[in-house]
């Protein structure tokens, strides 16, 4: 899975996709998250949603002044499995640490590369 | 209620079409097969699938190895080479950002279905038919194996007309009737005259990875075929998950092509 991600990422900072990936695109590119830049949340859940096409977490994050609401994206939920995730690996409320590739536009949100749970055992790539 | 007797009415009036409603539909058997012969005769049929190779579990499309060379990339020429510099000049120009003419809840359709990274395949043999089914959208493909012809005319669209046989335990597979709308892969137009010819066996040095040789043809597109060969590896007790993607679509596509992300 990493593996997929990274490969995408390889591509995506490519300024000319001239080549044929080795494989087609998933749902769809990774060209709006910046795959070089990776930014850590401290963060809320509010919402887990393990859905095709993509699942997705919802945290709220601390900030000076207030609270900022990030959605992240992951792979498929067939995909996480061989990660070690499940439907229940989060619920609202869990305190979790999340490392994700920005989006380029600056919105809160991006692409899923890791977290810490809050039972301190991690998934995916955090360092 | 106050439209009932409208509704009536216009039935009355479409009286040939309205009668056959509820009628079962009484096709005839496809060219090359003759009356009780088929995939759709399977009964008394079921025994010789055993001698079929064992492609049990869900497949998941297989990354190169890291630093592999890039694949081949399509030959294209005329309208569809020039279609090809625009796209890309575009992309160029856009930041490395494709533009979407479609929801992202339309499926890629051949061949591109057949090489998703995320999305894992299962193969269903039955009598006279071999069965693909695909997470990604919850497609299913059905390659015809008993024998019967391409049809004359086939409806364009995602999945085509296919039809297959087996040469020892390698399934070959011819597809036409694959819609000019969809491309061969982001950003590589193919015409009405695509053909997709793939040949599927295991891995002879691994049996837990199917190969999928594929060569796509296409006299008004292609200078030559374009050949490809797409890796499979087997999870043999995984499953496919659902896959409704109106139910999670967090990617619209505004009306200037552009991907959005809630």
């Amino acid at each position: 899975m990493k593996r997929l991600l990274l490969l995408s990422a390889a591509l995506a900072a490519l300024p000319i996709p001239a080549v044929v990936p080795a494989i087609a695109w998933a749902h769809h590119s990774y060209a709006m998250f910046d795959m070089n830049k990776t930014v850590v949340l401290d963060a809320s859940v509010t919402r887990f949603k393990w859905q095709n096409p993509h699942a997705f977490i919802e945290v709220d994050v601390t900030v000076k002044g207030g609270t900022e609401h990030w959605a992240i994206e992951m792979t498929a939920p067939n995909n996480l499995v061989q990660e070690g995730w499940k439907r229940t690996s989060l619920k609202p409320g869990d305190k979790v640490r999340i490392w994700v590739h920005p989006l380029r536009t600056g919105a809160r949100g991006g692409s899923y590369a890791g977290i810490r749970l809050p039972d301190g055992s991690t998934l995916g790539d955090v360092s | 209620m106050r439209l009932a007797p409208i509704v009536a009415v216009a039935l009355l009036a479409a009286a040939p079409a309205a009668a056959q409603l509820g009628a079962a539909t009484q096709s005839p058997p496809p060219e090359g097969v003759a009356e009780g012969q088929g995939a759709a005769n399977p009964k008394g049929h079921y025994a010789a699938l055993d001698a079929l190779p064992d492609w049990g579990g869900i497949w998941f499309v297989m990354a190169g190895p890291p630093g592999s060379a890039p694949a081949a990339t399509p030959k294209l020429k005329g309208e569809y080479l020039a279609r090809r510099e625009a796209f890309v000049a575009e992309v160029r120009a856009n930041d490395g950002v494709t533009r979407r003419d479609r929801s992202y809840c339309s499926p890629p359709g051949l061949p591109r279905i057949m090489r998703l990274a995320q999305y894992p395949y299962e193969f269903i043999f039955a009598p006279g038919r071999v069965t693909i089914n695909q997470e990604a959208w919850m497609q299913t493909r059905t390659i015809w194996t008993d024998g019967r012809a391409h049809e004359e005319d086939p409806d364009p669209g995602f999945m085509g007309d296919s039809i297959g046989h087996w040469e020892g335990d390698t399934l070959v597979v011819d597809t036409i009737g694959i819609s000019d709308a969809l491309e061969m892969d982001t950003g590589w137009p193919h015409s009405d005259q695509f053909r997709l010819i793939e040949r599927i066996h295991l891995d002879p040095s691994n049996p837990d990875v199917l190969v999928n040789e594929m060569r796509m043809e296409d006299p008004e597109a292609l200078a030559e075929p374009y050949e490809v060969t797409t890796r499979y590896r087997r999870d043999r007790y995984g499953k496919l998950f659902e896959f409704q993607c109106s139910e999670n679509d967090r990617n619209p596509v505004d009306e200037d092509g552009n991907t959005q992300f809630d």
